[in-house]
């Protein structure tokens, strides 16, 4: 029974991380392309965290995964804001140039 | 079993891809990139091939650290040419780098062959060590291997990173780069992440160390987290380069090779053998020492400085 809902986990969070990678590969501009990657690739680790912790049956390697998809959640959330702020700067630059 | 050989041969093919890339790739900065990734995946198959030490090196010291410095020389290329920036940093001769990757390979094939050579007969060094591994008090080989078995080759490699280091200070001395932060720690966002990673650096170097005596860890992959840490800090401004060291960070520069040097000589004095330090206390206590070093040094020659100044907030 556990296996099946982790494998139901886990087909779900390849699917999201799928889903980010193709928002990267074909959305039009930086701040869309980061917008896919940054959500659908969250969920996707989650969700395939979450799999991995029912797989373990141990509490600490669950919430070893647990402080794993934190880290990752608090590094693409702030390299996600600090390139769409880089991206933003460099828009404002070509702007007064074209004036 | 055919699971498992699809997941090798998809690791190994997007491994020889990610190198192509890197090799014949028109533009710097996308080489640096797939760089970084040829370190993860290397990394992945070090766990796979079933040796978690080198997996954390590579991950630690190969994509991580290397990454940062290769981005940080990158970013100095454009301060002195500020047309590299526009495309992306175009390679000053793609046939040079096919030729050096060549060699490269060409080297690589020769010491494997050689490795594949010498399976038959002389597994006896690596035997030797694992029988004798009760007599250490360690339950990691490699630990056992690199502080006693192996000891003076690990002393010059501590100098070898230190005559790297001295080096680099001897480039970046002629050519003062600006120092100025990436990312200010200012911004909130910044700020939060440096107040988490920096800690979690800290403890994960610590957890590395502890676990290095019977688990995979030891003092370079504990460095290398250590230096994270400190390559955080510089991109965040909370240290700033400094022109001149304080007697601190010089003496932690030296702190580990003298630490292990010593432990392996001391015993001499009173009749024992080089490179035998007494007991696990004394294994834990260089080790540490080495973790300071290598953190340091790798710290420093990511900031390209001589020492490192905490900004008061």
């Amino acid at each position: 029974m556990i296996d099946v809902f982790a494998l139901v986990l886990l087909i779900g969070g390849c699917g999201f991380m799928f889903a980010g990678t193709v928002g990267l590969l074909r959305l039009p501009d930086v701040y869309c392309r980061l917008h896919a990657q940054t959500k659908a690739d969250n969920l996707g680790l989650l969700l395939i965290c979450a799999a991995l912790a029912l797989l373990s049956e141990s509490l600490l390697a669950a919430s070893l995964l647990l402080l794993i998809w934190l880290l990752g959640l608090v590094a693409s959330t702030v390299s996600a804001h600090l390139i769409a702020r880089h991206a933003r700067a460099a828009e404002r630059v070509d702007r007064g140039k074209g004036r | 079993m055919i699971g498992t050989l699809a997941v090798d041969l998809l690791l190994v093919s997007i491994l020889i891809g990610l190198a192509w890339q890197v090799v014949r790739g028109r533009v710097l900065f996308r080489a640096i990139v797939f760089f970084v990734a040829f370190g993860l995946i290397m990394a992945m198959i070090w766990g796979r091939l079933g040796v978690p030490d080198l997996a954390l090196a590579e991950a630690a010291i190969g994509a991580g650290l290397t990454g940062a410095l290769m981005l940080g020389a990158f970013r100095r290329l454009v301060e002195i040419d500020a047309r590299q920036a526009v495309s992306g940093g175009l390679r000053p001769s793609p046939r040079l780098s096919l030729l050096l990757s060549l060699l490269a390979g060409l080297l690589v094939a020769v010491l494997g062959l050689a490795g594949l050579e010498l399976r038959g007969g002389s597994g006896e060094a690596g035997r030797a060590a694992l029988d004798s591994l009760h007599l250490t008090g360690l339950g990691n080989p490699v630990s056992a291997v690199l502080l006693l078995f192996r000891g003076l080759d690990t002393v010059f490699e501590m100098l070898v990173l230190l005559g790297a280091f001295l080096g680099a200070r001897h480039v970046a001395e002629r050519d003062r780069r600006s120092g100025a932060a990436i990312a200010s720690h200012r911004l909130p966002m910044v700020g939060a992440l440096q107040m988490t990673v920096v800690p979690l650096a800290l403890v994960v170097a610590l957890h590395l160390l502890r676990a290095g005596a019977n688990d995979p860890g030891g003092a370079f992959q504990a460095g290398a987290v250590l230096a994270a840490g400190g390559v955080l800090l510089t991109l965040t401004g909370r240290v700033v380069p400094q022109a001149q060291a304080g007697l601190l960070t010089r003496f932690s520069l030296i702190f580990g090779t003298l630490m292990l040097a010593g432990s392996g000589i001391v015993p001499l004095i009173y009749g024992g053998v080089l490179m035998a330090p007494p007991g696990k206390t004394a294994i834990y206590a260089i080790e540490a020492a080495m973790m300071v070093s290598i953190g340091v040094t790798l710290s420093l020659l990511f900031s390209a400085s001589a020492g490192l100044r905490a900004v008061r907030s």
